[in-house]
């Protein structure tokens, strides 16, 4: 991965009226980076996406792609693929006709056979837009988005209403794409699947980037979690936990590996169970949760 | 510009809705006219119903399916999906366009001609090339003004009502009882002067130049029509 910067965003405002969706927004995705810009519902992370796309005017600031206006289409677009959050196809034209209309148009060259393939809809080629499911819909759109293999890829919410394979599938693409140098710019709800595959995460709320770094960058300030039922009645526990009024018990740690293990030897010396034992380093979801609460 | 003018003459077809609000309505209102020619003649001249005849064509074939197709294509998104490539603006409204001015432009061309062999040739082609003309870029400025106010395909049924029925209701107007009368009003008026314009074209009797000073007006409505668009207009639904 290099340091050169694909996408530059520079105090970047973007507002409907009275209202402010983007406040500010500073950051940077490098060549081959896969970038997830996540947030709450209403974080202003699509009004964000679709102004770095050249969808929109920023209200102020300052968005560079390839060093250009995202909104100099000839310069920008050949080298930008898009998949948009909703589809956006014609629903009289077939599959095949969208793929040839939305790829010539980005004026990258591609055998569109080979992409259908790509996205498994070689045998729904024919069909008319209007009478596929909302799944392979989604494939239509990755399969415009990775057409001519560009060198950017914003992905909006890809997986949304695909199944498990077609969810594999897609992903698979994306990394031989990103074996092949492509930055990605990923949207999603599924924090999973940022937490797997992002580089680098930045967490939107409120119209503003409250936090970004690598998964565990992210998630080391937050304390790992151990959580178990305790019987009653039971000895006084030996680290400092929190207990509900169903007995349950959350202890938060910075030191997991350590308490655990006085918790255990405990747990033996005392002759206690701990029912529904877990413990575990912080996820993104708790990062997540923390920031929207 | 092209594959998207190739797209959008496929939708045409494949759409039954649009082909006969586009195609066979327009054309069926024409035939009557061309074959009631004496007739309307009577009423009025071989020129009005030339008039009648392209604002047919231009308000139900071009203007209705043009904010349709504008309409349709913003809600579900298929703009801003164009706007996702490497076109520009201009080309992608020249592209979806394109293939129902075309198909506007050879209707009132077949029109007229069977008009010219059942009745009477027109006294200067060149004239009536350039009212026709003039005409189909007046309902395409109105289009795309017009489209910027109407938020979905069933609700261009409604905002193209008043300027469907204006256009052939002024046609009508100025075509049956002239300019002699309220002269200002009707040649400013929406499709006043063209009317006017088409029927010297047909009729003969009038300086050409005199003929070619009713383009201001259609003109003018061109530009209005623009500048309306260019504040109206726009690529995505209303969030």
């Amino acid at each position: 991965m290099s340091t050169t910067p694909v996408i530059e965003v520079e105090r970047l405002n973007v507002k409907y009226g009275d209202f402010h969706a983007v406040k500010d927004l500073s950051f940077e995705v490098r060549r081959g980076e896969l970038y997830a810009l996540l947030g709450t519902n209403g974080a202003g992370k699509t009004s964000a996406l679709e102004t770095i796309e050249g969808h929109r005017t920023p209200s102020s600031g300052t968005v560079r792609a390839f060093g250009h206006s995202p909104r100099e289409r000839r310069e920008v677009r050949p080298r930008m693929g898009v998949m948009l959050q909703e589809s956006g196809f014609s629903p009289d034209l077939t599959v095949r006709e969208s793929v040839r209309l939305i790829g010539k148009l980005t004026q990258r060259v591609d055998d569109v056979d080979r992409v259908l393939d790509l996205v498994a809809l070689t045998d729904r080629s024919g069909r008319k837009v209007a009478q596929l499911s909302g799944g392979e819909k989604r494939r239509l759109d990755f399969a415009t988005a990775v057409y001519g293999t560009p060198e950017l890829i914003f992905l909006d919410e890809p997986t949304t209403g695909l199944d498990i394979q077609s969810r594999d599938d897609l992903w698979a693409t994306v990394d031989r794409l990103r074996e092949n140098g492509a930055t990605i710019v990923l949207t999603t709800h599924y924090l999973e699947e940022a937490q797997q595959r992002a580089d680098r995460i930045g967490l939107m709320h409120q119209g503003t980037l409250h936090r970004e770094g690598t998964v565990s960058e992210l998630t080391r300030t937050l304390p790992a979690v151990i959580r178990f039922s305790l019987p009653a009645p039971a000895p006084a526990l030996p680290l400092q936990a929190a207990v509900d009024g169903d007995r349950k018990v959350v202890i938060e740690t910075f030191e997991l590996q350590k308490d655990l293990h006085v918790l255990l030897r405990w747990a033996q010396d005392q002759a206690v169970e701990l029912p529904d034992l877990e413990a575990g380093p912080t996820r993104l979801d708790d990062v997540f949760r923390t920031l929207s609460s | 510009m092209f594959p998207i003018a190739a797209s959008e003459l496929i939708q045409i077809f494949r759409n039954r809705l649009v082909l006969i609000t586009s195609l066979i309505i327009p054309v069926a209102v024409c035939v009557f006219f061309v074959r009631q020619h004496e007739t309307f003649a009577a009423i009025g001249s071989l020129g009005y119903i030339a008039a009648i005849v392209m604002f047919t064509v231009a308000a139900f074939g071009l203007y209705a399916t043009a904010v349709t197709t504008l309409a349709s294509r913003r809600q579900n998104l298929f703009l801003k999906r164009l706007r996702s490539t490497a076109t520009g603006d201009a080309s992608i409204l020249a592209g979806l366009l394109l293939p129902v001015t075309v198909l506007a432009l050879v209707q009132v061309a077949a029109i007229l001609t069977a008009l010219a062999v059942v009745a009477s040739e027109p006294a200067n082609v060149v004239l009536l090339v350039v009212a026709a003309l003039a005409t189909l870029t007046m309902m395409i400025g109105l289009a795309l003004a017009t489209a910027g106010l109407t938020n979905s395909p069933e609700h261009a049924q409604v905002t193209t009502l008043p300027v469907t029925l204006g256009v052939v209701a002024v046609a009508s107007w100025v075509g049956v009882s002239g300019t002699e009368d309220l002269t200002l009003l009707k040649r400013l008026l929406p499709g006043g002067s063209a009317t006017e314009l088409i029927m010297n074209a047909w009729n003969g009797g009038v300086a050409v130049t005199d003929s070619l000073l009713l383009l201001a007006p259609t003109l003018g409505w061109v530009v209005i029509a623009t500048a309306l668009a260019t504040r109206l207009f726009r690529w995505e639904p209303r969030r």
